[in-house]
Order: structure tokens, then C-alpha cells, then sequence
């Protein structure tokens, strides 16, 4: 065994040890070994390889049961800094293994480790202990019949271990391919059968061979073994035609693969074969001097292979060869594998190793003593048909074909292709052509060429190896040699000038031969070696042909490498390895610059969907890094790779798929500023949707910083962006119904909604980036900042309204309108039934009564007031707040009796108020809420207004009401009219507007014309002048009628009569008159005589000088006296007094609302001037209802005409009657009973008429004191805060 | 990179004049080297070409110096045989036959053709073992004094070259190119293994 005589060196080296043992006493060995190892651990290297090769001695020789117990402690030096400690524990790991096979189990591992050291000589050193360690492994797995699980393994790495070595034969290091070359060569004679034949070293006897593998080895598979084997000679072949082998390596490999024919018979067709190709084809990289030596070392081979027995049959080429590289010819006689030989020289000192040799190997051609001429016909004959190789065959084919003559040209040809100068090698290396023209010259040069053809590709030997290879799938031969064909061709091809197979071959065989004619083998190679040695580039140097790249070079170098991996996403996806890509990606990302990640960071943006995974890979990893430094290091990283990808997400158009929720909520840690990108996102109208859903589930579903998470929220209600902050209170609103989250909404709602109080608008109000410390006003803005939130969750929760209602007293005005205007859809939704809300109505605090009124009315605009509601609020108005604004939203909801009594103090109040008033009391509110049904209806509110006492409210104002209610076309049809009409006549007295409403009624429907007739007649039955108001307007009215009304005239007691031509002078002269006289004169009989005479009279007009001699007669005779001109004359008097004032009043009204006044009708105009009539207002009235009446007739025409049909006969009724009155002494009677009756009235009236004429008077001072007040906007408030109250109802209105 | 010294062996016939020389010199510069002879006796000069004195390895130069002391004391100083069997004997014993010597060598320098090629025969003639690589490399000496002094200092920078690369294996060859360029010589280079 191979080991044990090295055990024996090394036994010499321990016993200095075990001297040094002796001194210190009598230590235990594990003691001892103990000891050592400690030293071991702290000395230098050299004393420490000291130690450690004692401890080896003692625990692998001398008490090998502790080799177990300290291997882990030696294995650990394996890591030590030092070279040569690595290496020592390699050498241990081989004693060890070879002391104990079984530990190959453990150490495989280790020594596969340092196999891939990063220190070439440590991995120099494991090869070579792999060369030894690959033996006893195979012995030992061809020992165990039964393998376990771990030995099977350990085999498995052993076996690939032997994959990396040869894969080292490619390796850069030249030492290292030398090693890997012994390597394969123990491989191979390892992995061969020994035959008889063989060279078998003496220390190698027992080594294992693939003899000794059983063939029926349940694990070890012999022909797997074997062919492996060949392979790997394949494989050093190949290695070894390589054009830019280095010489060292090629010596060994030559020395290789002498060994191996030496030992392994079986393989020397091949070898020799690739010395003969070596020969031919040195590579062109080596120097003169290399190539001397490989030339040295080839014949040095080819002697040692010629003396060993199984040459014989390849004794032609050796030979050939030999003589070929200068070997004297007794030299290769005396190598000859001949006894005889060897015994003449014995004086040779190289003999007597020879000889041992040859004495050791059964020497089977002993007795041939062959002459070099007789040596040729040897091979060809006597070799067998598996060792012919394909230069055989053709070097056989080329024979017959060398005639002189062919030679002859063959070198004229290739003359022209010789180099200019004869290259130096060709000078070193040629040797004189011996024997020109013998068999064995020809033979020889018929070889030469068969080589050149054979490494070219061509020749029938190829062919036919060609063959024979496909017919039995071997490739053993072909590889090598087709591999040096295309790198022949490639150098070729660049332009190599000297070609021995050009590139015009043909298949014509004369030609190719020409072609191949030669002189010397080696000149192939000469003209690349010229270059070789020419240019002294024969190793490669990669420093020398490296250039260090710009740092932008390496940028862009780096970002483009990034790029591709990025883009093979598809074909990684593709092969199934995405995930692992996805891990492998994210760990590479941590480690890139800001531009690489950036590069990453679009990438995954790009498409968002599908890369989630890497994006979250990352993210996570950034989190790990950050967690691993948790509390020094700092976010950065992973914030930045957040915020990137989220503000990423936030730049692309649209996000319906939720990446974003995904990404926010899944991520580890929400930075404060990725909470800023999400406040960002929720500040973006198009998606604050989707940011805000987000920020909601963090809420939810992160507690631990639910509040952070909701401030934002918070923060966001009051936003300037109203569809933000509309979705925000959305959100809020629904978060307001959480227990845990209620207070702290509250809080914060009620925080801000304090800032109100504040004079300035503190800053908070305004964002960070805006700095405004400085005391600027309130805007609307900031105002309702503060309020929204607050509103937003007051239908929630009613209780907030007290508070509301504290801050709202004591703000600023212009808080106050804010809060008013804002307050209305809150209040609403709280609804009047909230016992909350009623609360406040009963406490009603002070400063806040516009509030609560405000309240009111946005409770009440819809709908009609709850009963609990009107309770409180009758309650608040009769006890403690009598203001009667108080009232009207719950108008309807109060008794009629109590509308009434507050009406008078309703119609003063500014005109838009009252118009409301009147819209809640006529159910003529816009929009459809008005379900509620008023109390009174509007006949009887019209009748009402007729009827306020005049002391508690001015005529003007009730007017103005009349007016109002006379606006509702739709409310007051001609039949509701007819009915306040029949019903104010019927009252007593008389309403003083009595005639103003008949007259306006009449414009609007001019149907009504029949029914005011019959009106006015019964007017008269009333004694309608003691009402000097009412008769003025009935004189008005008879004007307007004419000439309908001439029969109500005719009617009239003749002062009357003549107190009507007296002021209307047209009426007598024009037509009245001419209607008396267009009558029959039967008709005419029933005239009665005085008024008769008075339309006589006046028709001589000299009824004007009578009239004042009546003035200068006692008036109250007048009075008395039943027809009464002189009473009539005083009441003119009056008015005209009365009515001059107020002409200049209304003059100057007029000028001032000339805007609003249209431009008269004639007729009116007339009627003015004429007349001086005392309605003032009434032309603008008329002239209005006129322009009304003239559009809305046609609608009514059927139904009024339909129900008023009995109207128009009722004149003719009246003129039927007194027809046969006139002509018949009943109706004699008739007329005389009416003048009688009102004989008995106007001495009643007539106190009534001075009445009525201070009334006039009071009325006009007070027009004439309160116009100012009324041109200016009505009745002002007594109270500051009402106004904003009107000017809110005014701003819904317009809305 | 630490490594750890060259191992070095220089090799010339006899082992008197050429490997001793060097074997001096490299011994001063603090190699650690041995000199060997291949031939199968020890050569010294005699008084005629034809007649050396022949001694087998065995002799000590102490042995050999006295003998040629008294045989021819003029010649053999007026040639220098005496002055270098003299150096050679205070730097070891006795010459040394490389063919008899199994130590492992990282380097082997030859001093004449035939030497490496003996050298060679005799390395590849061993049975291998470790594998151990070895670099063996002819650098043609006369066999004369001043060749022999100009030679090892050859021999001496070519090592300090070897022993300063960072890896050997690696750079002798491309170091040899360069020494040959710079020498004018050419040397011979393989690697055998033991």
C-alpha cells in the first residue's frame, strides 16, 4: 500500500515527537494532542504547522482510536489564513481517509471546499490528494456490498468532484491544468482493466483498478466505470491538440499519456496516434526553446513506450517518429524491447532501469531482430483491424501512389507556397531525408501525409473511420481529430500563406496528393510559430490585455446588465423559475444605487398588476434590513422604496385594481411620509375614493396607529376641495358610528369648530406651506373649515347642537351667517322631531335666536311643522321671546285664530319676509313639500287682511299684502274672489279696501264684470257713500265699467247720482246721457224724474255754478238731507285736501321707483290727472293686474263663463225690475223704500265720514313718515341679527 | 503572497565545478538547494584529456583534495582544482549522485543538455507516488570556472525570479521567454512529477 511506506518516512519525522513524548512525563496521548491543538490555536504559522503535523502523527499513527475525537477540532484549521495550513490539513484529510475509510464520509465535503479555495496552490494540493483519495474511495465503495444513504451520497460527490477537476483542464492556471492532467491520468488508469501486459508500478500493485471492480457490484457499475474511463482519455486527447496548450502542459500530458500506454496497453494505438498529430501539428504559440524541449520530451516518451513489449505492433511509427525528431538510430535499437539488445550495452546506465523493466514484463517478441527494413512490413499486416486507425488506412492508400514522378511534382507545386525565409524551428529541427526513394522512405512519407490528411478531415481513412463510427455510435477518435480540423481551417482562413491541405482540394486524387507533398511534418506549424515567436504572445495575460472601464462606462454597463435582467422577466416566467427570480431580484436590489433602483422601481411600474410580487419582495427585504439594525438604523431605505412605488402608483392614470390598497396595506410600516403620499392620493379628486377606502382599512385594521391614520382622515373633512371633503365626511360619518373611534372624532370636530371663537382664524386653519401667522380675517372659507366636519356629524349626534349653539353666540357676525348658511342640510337631517333640537328651541340661548330660527325655518320648508315643534315654539314666542319672526315657520301649524291675531305684525315686516309668510300661508312655497295645509284658506286670509284694525297696522302695509295674495293668480281664482268679495260686502261697516280689491278682482278676471254689477248695486242698497273710501272707489269702479255701469248709476239716489257727474264729468256728458237717451221711451218713463233733471242739468252744465251755493248751505243739512250734494262737497274738500298731499308723496315715489313703475295705460293716465283720484297706488296695481288679466283670460274662459253665466243677467234683471218699476206703481214704491233706507243710514255715516277722513289724513302721515323706510327696504329689524336672516332666506330664494 | 522557499536542486555531471558554484551562490542568497552530479563517477581533470581522475560519489572533497594535493600540487592549483574542491568542501562533505538522492524538489536546474536529459530519464523512470509536480529547466555551462561563476549567477537571478511570482506554475513560462530574451541562452523546461 501506497500509504504505509509513506507511514514509515513519516514515522521517522514522529519519532522526534515521541522523544520529546518521553521528556514530558507521562501524559495521556488525548492529553497531549490536546495540548498541542491549544498551542496550536495561538502561535505562528510555521510552529503551528509544527504542532499540527504532531498532532497528526499521534492521532493518525500512533493512537488512531482519537482520530475520531479530534478530526473536527484539525478540519477547523482548514480555514486558517494561512496557505500552508490549509494545505497541511489536506494532507491530513488524505492520511486520515487512507487510516480510516470510512471518514471519507465526513471529509469529502471538506475537502470538495478546498477544492474551490480561493489560493491556487491549496487547490493544486487537493488535487493532488484527490488523485490519491479517488482510489481509496473506490476501493471502499467496491469493499461494501451494501451501500448506505450517506456512503452513496459521498460517492456521488466524489464523483462529481472528478467532474470539477476535469473541468479544471480548462482552467486559467497553468499549474492547476498541469495538476488536473496527473489527475486524469490516474483517472484513467484507475478507471482501465489491468491486462498481463501492463506496466504496474510496484508501489501500485494493490492499488484498485477496473479489474478489480466486481462486475455484478450492486452500486458500482463496471461499464459505466469503463466508459468514463475512455471519456476521459477522449477528454485529454482533445486537451492535449489544443493549438494554444502551453508547453508545460503539453510535456505532461505527453508524459501522461506515456504512462498510460506504459500501463494501459490497450490504449496505445491512441496515444501513439496522438504523438503522431502532436508532431505534425506542434501548436504555433510555442517558442523555440519550448519547442525544443517538447521535442526532447516526445522522444524521451516515445524511447520509453518503444521498450515496453506491447508496442511492437506501432513499432514502425514510433520508430519513424523517433527518427523524425533526431534520435540516433542505435539509440532506438537499444530502446527496443529486446533482451539481446540490451544485454550487448550493457555500459549504458539507462540499461539497467531498462532492463528491469523489461526482465518484470513477459517479453513476447524476444527473438525478433529486426532490421529497420525488414520493421515496416511488421504493422500494417499484423494489426489487427481494431487498432488500424484512419492515418493507417490512408497512409496505406498513399503508398502506391508515391511514384517519384508524383513526389516530383508535388514539391514543385508546393514551392510556391514556401515562406520567404526558412523559419527558425524548421532549421532546428530538420534532419536530413535518409534513404530518399526506399520502401521505407516512401512508406514514411506516405505516413507523414496520411497524418496531415487525416487532422484535415480527408482521406479515405477518414471516411471510412467515418463510417465505422456511425455504424458503432464510438466517437472516440473522431473528436479530437475534428476539433483540430476547424481550428486548422479557422487559421487557415485568416490567412495563413503556407497550407498543407488548401482550400482547393478536390476529391481528384492526383490533386490531392500534389497537395499533400511535404517535405518536413513539422513546417505546418512553422509558419504560425514564426508568428508565435515573432509576436511573444505566447501566454495569455489578461492584465495585459484589460483596460479598467470609466466610472461612466461601469455606470452604464452596470444599468444596462440590470436592464437585462429586468427584461427577461417573460423567459424567466416561462421556465417556471418566476419566484425564484422574484427572491433572487429583490436581495440584489437591496445592494443597487439610487439609479438602479430607480431603474427596478419603473420597471415594476410599469406594469404594477404583475410585478407585485417583486415589488413586495422588495419592500419586505428593505423592511428585514431596516428590522436587523432595528433600533440605530433608519427607515430610509424601505421609505424611500414605499414612496417611490406609491407615488409611482399615484402618477399612473388610472388604478381601478387596487394595487394601491394592496401595496398601502400590506406593507410593513406606514412612514409618516408615505401617509403624506397617501394623503396625497386622497387629496386627488379622481381618486380620493379610492385613498380614502385605503386610509380606512388602515384605520381599521392597523389599531396601533388607528389615530395617526384618522387625523388625516380628520384633516381631510376639511379640505378646500369640496369633493374631497365631501367623501372624507362620507367615510367620517360611517366612522362616527364606531364606538372606539367616536370620541376621538367628537374631540377633534369640537376643536375646531372652538377655533370659531377665536377673532382671527388661527393658523392650523391654514396648511403648513402657507404662512399665515399674521391676523388675517375670517374668509367664508376658513369659517366653514372649521365647521363642515362638526355639521357632518350633527345628524348623528343631536347633542352637538348645543355646543353649536354656545360657539354660535359668541362669534362674529359674519361666523354667524356662515354658520347659518351652513347649517341648513345638518339640520335637516336631524329633523324637527329631534328632542335635541326641541330642546334648544325651549332654551333658546341668548345671542342665538337667529339660530333657532333659522332652525325653524330649514325644518319647517319642507314640510309642515310637527306639533311638538309649534308647541315649543309658541311657548318660547308667548313667554319669553315675543317675536313674532318666531312664528312664521310654524305658521301653518298654528290656530287660525292665532294667525289672525298675528298678522298685523306679520305684514310689517320686511316685504321678502312677508312674501314668505303669505307662500307658507297660501301653500304656494316653492317645491313640492308644501303638504301643509294652512289654517286658514285663502279666502279667509284675504278677508283677514281686509279686516286688521287699521290702528295696529298701517293701510299701506295691508295693501301690500292685498297685493301679495292678489299675486297668487293660481291661489285666487275668480270664484275665491267672488266669494271675499260677497263675503266683505255682506260685513258692516264696510272694509275700507273693500272697493280696491273689487276693482282689482275685476282687472284680473274682467268676467267678473256681472258679478261686480250686482256688487255694486247692493252697494248701493248699503248706502256705499256713507263710506267715503268705498265710494270713492265705487265711483272708480262705475268709471271703469261704463258702460255696464250706467245702469248700476241709474240706480243711484240723485245726489248721489250728481255727486258721480260731479266728479266724473265724462260720465254724465258722454254716455251716460246718450245711454238715457238711446232708451226707448218707454224705457226712459221709468227714469225717475230727478235724475232725470240731474242728467239734464248737468248736461247744461250748470250744476258747477250750483254746487258751491250748496257749499255755502249748512252741511250737516246736506248730510241730513237725502239727496246731498253739499255733503258731497265737503267730503271732496277733504279728500282733495287729503289727496293733494298725497299726489306730491306719490309723485315723488314715483320718481323714485320709476324702474319698477311700468309706463301707465292712457286710460289711467287720464284718470289721474282728471281726476286726482285718492287710490295712489292702485294705477301701479292696475297696471299690473291689467298685463296679468290679458294672458290668463282665455285658461278661465269656460269654467268662468260657465258659473258666471247667471252674472250678466243680472243688470238686465236689475233693468227688468225696474222697468215695470218705472211704468208700475209697486216698483214706484221699490225706488222710493231705497232712497228711504238710506235716508235712515246716512245720518249714521256721517260721523263715520269725518271718521274716515282722519283716518285718511292719519293714513297719508303715516305713509308720508314711513316712505323713507319703505323706499329703503320696508320695515327695518329691530334686532341687528335679523338681517342676515333675511338675507339668507333672500340668497335661498335665489338659489 | 507568503510562499513558502523554493526547493531547489542544481544538477551538473559531477557535481565540482558548475553545481557547487551556483550551489554557493544560491546558498548565500538564502535558498534552500543542493547540488547534485548524474554521472555515474565523479570527473576531475587529470594531467591529459584522456586520463581524469575518476572518483565515485563516495570520496569526500576532502578525500579528493588531498589525493590530487599529492599527486600534482602545482597543477591542480594553477588550474583551480584545488581552490574549488577546497570551496566545495566546506559547503558539504561529498558531491552527490541525483539518480541516489529521493528528496522532492520544487525546482531542478541542469547545467548541460545531457544532464537534463539524464536528469529527465531518471525522474521519468520513477515510480510516481504524490504527483508532486517539479520544474526542471537546462541552463547550458560550460564546464570551466568563469562559466561557471557567470552561469550561477545566472542560475541564482532566474530563481530569485521563480521564488518572487506569485504563482509559480503559472508565470515560468512566460518568465523563461523573458530570461531567454534577456540572456540570449535558451533554456530547455518541462515538469516531471514525482
Amino acid at each position: 500500500m501506497a500509504s504505509r511506506s509513506e507511514n514509515i518516512v513519516c514515522m521517522s519525522v514522529a519519532s522526534q515527537f515521541f522523544t520529546q513524548d518521553d521528556g514530558v512525563d507521562n501524559m495521556t496521548t488525548t492529553e497531549r494532542v490536546v495540548d498541542l491543538l491549544n498551542q496550536a490555536a495561538l502561535i505562528s504559522t510555521e510552529s503551528k504547522l509544527t504542532i499540527l503535523k504532531q498532532v497528526q502523527e499521534l492521532i493518525i499513527n500512533k493512537d488512531p482510536s482519537l482520530l475520531d475525537n479530534f478530526l473536527d477540532e484539525m478540519i477547523a484549521f482548514q480555514a486558517d489564513k494561512s496557505i500552508e495550513v490549509r494545505k497541511f490539513v489536506i494532507g491530513f484529510i488524505e492520511e486520515a481517509c487512507k487510516r480510516d475509510n470510512e471518514l471519507l464520509l465526513k471529509l469529502i465535503a471538506n475537502l470538495n471546499m478546498l477544492l474551490r479555495d480561493e489560493n491556487v496552490n491549496v487547490v493544486k494540493k487537493a488535487i493532488l490528494t484527490m488523485t490519491q483519495l479517488y482510489k481509496v474511495a473506490l476501493q471502499w465503495m467496491v469493499r461494501s456490498r451494501v451501500i448506505s444513504d450517506k456512503q452513496d451520497s459521498c460517492w456521488e460527490m466524489v464523483s462529481d468532484m472528478v467532474n470539477d477537476i476535469n473541468q479544471l483542464l480548462d482552467s486559467d492556471n497553468d499549474g492547476i491544468r498541469t495538476h488536473a492532467i496527473k489527475f486524469m491520468e490516474s483517472l484513467i488508469i484507475t478507471l482501465s482493466p489491468r491486462m498481463p501486459d501492463s506496466d504496474v508500478p510496484k508501489r501500485q500493485e494493490n492499488d484498485i483498478s477496473l479489474d478489480r471492480v466486481p462486475k455484478d457490484h450492486p452500486y458500482i457499475k463496471y461499464d459505466i466505470l469503463c466508459e468514463y474511463g475512455k471519456a476521459a482519455l477522449e477528454q485529454l486527447l482533445k486537451f492535449m491538440v489544443h493549438p494554444a496548450i502551453s508547453s508545460i502542459n503539453l510535456t505532461a500530458a505527453l508524459g501522461s499519456l506515456a504512462t498510460i500506454a506504459r500501463q494501459r496497453p490497450m490504449f496505445m494505438s491512441e496515444v501513439i496516434q496522438a504523438y503522431e498529430t502532436l508532431h505534425a501539428n506542434l501548436p504555433p504559440t510555442l517558442a523555440k526553446s519550448q519547442v525544443s524541449s517538447v521535442r526532447k520530451n516526445l522522444k524521451l516518451h516515445l524511447l520509453s513506450v518503444l521498450k515496453h513489449p506491447s508496442s511492437v505492433e506501432f513499432h514502425t511509427q514510433i520508430t519513424t517518429l523517433l527518427l523524425d525528431l533526431g534520435t540516433q538510430q542505435q539509440e532506438i535499437a537499444r530502446n527496443m524491447p529486446n533482451l539481446k539488445e540490451s544485454r550487448k550495452r550493457p555500459r549504458d546506465e539507462t540499461d539497467q532501469v531498462l532492463k528491469k523493466i523489461k526482465m518484470d514484463t513477459p517479453l513476447v517478441d524476444d527473438d525478433e531482430d529486426k532490421d529497420l527494413e525488414v520493421m515496416p512490413a511488421v504493422p500494417a499486416k499484423s494489426s489487427a483491424q481494431s487498432s488500424q486507425t484512419d492515418t493507417d488506412i490512408t497512409a496505406e492508400f498513399l503508398q502506391p501512389l508515391l511514384t517519384p514522378e508524383n513526389v516530383a511534382n508535388l514539391v514543385l507545386i508546393s514551392m510556391v507556397y514556401l515562406p520567404e525565409t526558412m523559419p527558425a524551428s524548421f532549421q532546428a529541427t530538420y534532419t536530413p531525408v535518409e534513404s530518399a526513394g526506399t520502401d521505407v522512405q516512401i512508406k514514411h512519407l506516405a505516413r507523414l501525409m496520411a497524418t496531415q490528411m487525416t487532422s484535415a478531415g480527408i482521406g479515405p481513412g477518414v471516411e471510412q473511420m467515418k463510417q465505422q463510427k456511425v455504424e458503432f455510435k464510438e466517437e472516440k477518435i473522431s473528436k479530437p481529430e475534428n476539433l483540430l480540423i476547424k481550428r486548422r481551417m479557422s487559421s487557415l482562413s485568416q490567412g495563413q500563406a503556407i497550407s498543407v491541405v488548401g482550400s482547393g482540394v478536390t476529391v481528384n486524387l492526383q490533386e490531392e496528393i500534389q497537395a499533400k507533398r511535404r517535405p518536413e511534418p513539422i513546417i505546418p506549424a512553422a509558419p504560425m510559430r514564426l508568428a508565435g515567436t515573432g509576436i511573444r504572445k505566447k501566454i495569455f495575460r489578461l492584465n495585459d490585455v484589460i483596460k479598467a472601464l470609466t466610472d461612466v462606462q461601469v455606470d452604464n454597463l452596470k444599468l444596462s446588465a440590470v436592464r437585462r435582467i429586468l427584461r427577461s422577466e417573460r423567459a424567466v416566467a416561462c421556465s417556471g423559475a418566476a419566484q425564484v427570480r422574484v427572491k433572487i431580484m429583490s436581495r440584489m436590489v437591496l445592494q443597487f444605487d439610487e439609479i438602479l433602483k430607480s431603474e427596478v422601481l419603473s420597471f415594476i411600474l410599469e406594469d404594477m398588476r404583475n410585478r407585485i410580487d417583486l415589488a413586495f419582495a422588495w419592500l419586505y427585504q428593505e423592511y428585514n434590513t431596516y428590522l436587523s439594525h432595528f433600533p440605530d438604523g433608519s427607515p430610509n431605505d424601505y421609505d424611500e422604496c414605499l414612496i417611490g412605488l406609491l407615488a409611482g402608483l399615484q402618477e399612473r392614470p388610472d388604478q381601478k385594481d387596487g394595487v394601491f390598497t394592496r401595496l398601502v396595506l400590506e406593507a410593513p410600516l406606514i412612514t409618516d411620509t408615505a401617509l403624506e403620499v397617501i394623503r396625497k392620493y386622497c387629496e386627488d379628486e379622481s381618486r380620493s375614493y379610492l385613498g380614502m377606502s385605503t386610509l380606512r382599512d388602515l384605520i381599521f385594521k392597523r389599531p396601533s396607529r388607528q389615530f395617526q391614520y384618522l387625523h388625516v382622515m380628520l384633516d381631510l373633512c376639511s379640505h378646500e376641495k369640496d369633493k374631497v371633503r365631501q367623501q372624507a365626511l362620507t367615510f367620517i360619518k360611517r366612522m362616527y358610528e364606531k364606538e372606539q373611534l367616536r370620541d376621538y372624532i367628537e374631540k377633534f370636530a369640537l376643536n375646531y369648530l372652538q377655533l370659531l371663537v377665536h377673532p382671527n382664524p388661527p393658523s392650523v386653519l391654514f396648511g403648513a406651506d402657507k404662512d399665515t401667522e399674521v391676523a388675517a380675517p375670517w374668509t367664508e372659507e376658513t369659517e366653514k373649515q372649521c365647521l363642515y366636519l362638526y355639521l357632518a356629524l350633527l345628524p348623528q349626534n343631536h347633542k352637538l347642537i348645543h355646543e353649536l349653539a354656545s360657539v354660535y353666540t359668541e362669534a362674529i357676525a359674519d361666523i354667524k351667517r356662515t354658520v347659518l348658511r351652513a347649517i341648513d342640510q345638518p339640520i335637516r337631517g336631524m329633523g324637527m322631531n329631534s328632542p335635541e333640537l326641541l330642546l334648544l328651541v325651549e332654551n333658546c340661548p341668548k345671542g342665538a335666536e337667529t339660530l333657532v330660527t333659522r332652525c325653524l325655518h330649514i325644518l319647517t320648508d319642507k314640510a309642515p311643522p310637527s306639533p311638538e315643534l309649534v308647541k315649543q315654539v309658541r311657548d318660547l314666542y308667548q313667554k319669553r321671546l315675543p317675536d313674532v319672526r318666531f312664528l312664521i315657520p310654524v305658521l301653518n301649524g298654528l290656530e287660525k285664530k292665532e294667525i289672525i291675531q298675528a298678522l298685523p305684525k306679520l305684514i310689517k315686516l320686511n316685504p321678502i319676509v312677508v312674501k314668505e309668510v303669505f307662500n307658507r300661508l297660501l301653500g304656494t312655497q316653492h317645491g313640492e313639500g308644501n303638504s301643509s295645509v294652512s289654517p286658514l284658506n285663502p279666502g279667509e286670509l284675504l278677508i283677514a287682511l281686509h279686516n286688521i284694525d287699521s290702528t295696529k297696522c298701517d293701510m299701506k302695509s295691508i295693501i301690500k299684502a292685498t297685493n301679495l295674495c292678489f299675486g297668487e293668480r293660481n291661489v285666487y281664482t275668480s270664484e275665491v274672489l267672488a266669494v271675499v268679495m260677497q263675503q266683505l260686502m255682506e260685513q258692516n261697516p264696510l272694509p275700507i279696501l273693500l272697493m280696491r280689491t273689487v276693482i282689482q278682482s275685476l282687472t284680473m278676471y274682467p268676467r267678473l264684470g256681472g258679478f261686480v254689477m250686482n256688487i255694486l248695486s247692493r252697494l248701493i242698497m248699503k248706502q256705499v257713500w256713507k263710506y267715503p273710501k268705498v265710494w270713492e272707489g265705487f265711483i272708480k269702479c262705475c268709471q271703469r265699467t261704463k258702460p255696464q255701469s250706467f245702469q248700476v248709476l241709474l240706480q243711484l239716489p240723485p245726489p248721489q247720482l250728481s255727486a258721480v257727474f260731479e266728479k266724473c264729468p265724462e260720465l254724465r256728458e258722454t254716455s251716460c246721457w246718450a245711454h238715457v237717451r238711446s232708451f226707448t221711451p218707454h224705457q226712459q218713463a221709468h227714469i225717475p224724474s230727478s235724475i232725470m233733471v240731474i242728467l239734464e242739468a248737468s248736461s247744461k252744465q250748470e250744476l258747477q255754478t250750483d254746487l258751491p251755493q250748496m257749499e255755502e248751505e249748512d252741511m250737516e243739512q246736506i248730510v241730513a238731507s237725502r239727496p246731498a250734494p253739499q255733503e258731497m262737497i265737503a267730503v271732496r274738500l277733504a279728500q282733495e285736501k287729503a289727496l293733494k298731499r298725497q299726489l306730491e308723496e306719490e309723485q315723488k315715489l314715483k320718481q323714485s321707483r320709476k324702474t319698477t313703475v311700468p309706463p301707465a295705460p292712457s286710460l289711467e293716465e287720464i284718470m289721474d290727472f282728471r281726476e286726482e283720484g285718492p287710490e295712489v297706488e292702485t294705477p301701479t296695481i292696475f297696471i299690473s293686474m291689467e298685463e296679468e288679466s290679458g294672458v290668463a283670460e282665455p285658461d278661465q274662459d269656460g269654467t268662468i263663463s260657465a258659473k258666471v253665466s247667471v252674472q250678466p243677467a243680472l243688470p238686465t234683471m236689475l233693468l227688468d225690475s225696474k222697468s215695470p218699476e218705472a211704468g208700475q206703481g209697486d216698483a214706484q214704491e221699490e225706488a222710493s223704500s231705497v232712497p228711504a233706507s238710506s235716508d235712515k243710514e246716512s245720518k249714521t255715516t256721517k260721523e263715520a265720514v269725518g271718521d274716515a277722513t282722519t283716518t285718511a289724513n292719519d293714513t297719508v302721515n303715516e305713509a308720508e313718515g314711513k316712505s323713507p323706510e319703505t323706499t329703503a327696504g320696508g320695515t327695518l329689524p329691530d334686532d341687528e341679527s335679523e338681517e342676515p336672516v333675511e338675507q339668507g332666506t333672500a340668497e335661498k330664494q335665489e338659489s | 503572497m507568503p510562499l513558502s522557499p523554493l526547493r531547489v536542486a542544481v544538477v551538473c555531471s559531477s557535481n565540482q565545478n558548475r553545481s557547487m558554484e551556483a550551489h554557493n551562490i544560491l546558498s548565500k542568497r538564502g535558498f534552500i538547494v543542493r547540488s547534485f552530479g548524474t554521472g555515474t563517477h565523479v570527473k576531475l581533470p587529470g594531467p591529459a584529456p584522456d586520463k581524469p581522475n575518476v572518483y565515485d560519489f563516495k570520496t569526500t572533497y576532502d578525500q579528493m583534495y588531498n589525493d590530487l594535493l599529492r599527486k600534482d600540487k602545482e597543477l591542480y592549483t594553477q588550474n583551480g582544482i584545488l581552490h574549488m574542491l577546497d570551496r566545495n568542501k566546506r559547503i558539504k562533505p561529498r558531491p552527490e549522485r541525483f539518480q541516489s538522492c529521493k528528496d522532492v524538489f520544487d525546482l531542478v536546474v541542469t547545467c548541460e543538455e545531457r544532464v537534463y536529459d539524464q536528469v529527465l530519464e531518471d525522474l521519468n523512470s520513477r515510480e510516481q507516488e504524490t504527483c508532486q509536480p517539479v520544474h526542471v529547466i537546462n541552463v547550458d555551462i560550460q564546464d570551466n570556472h568563469e562559466e561557471a561563476t557567470l552561469g550561477a549567477f545566472l542560475i541564482c537571478e532566474l530563481c530569485q525570479c521563480i521564488q518572487h511570482t506569485d504563482d509559480m506554475e503559472n508565470d515560468i513560462d512566460e518568465l523563461l521567454q523573458e530570461f531567454e530574451d534577456k540572456s540570449g541562452r535558451t533554456f530547455l523546461h518541462t515538469v516531471c512529477f514525482y
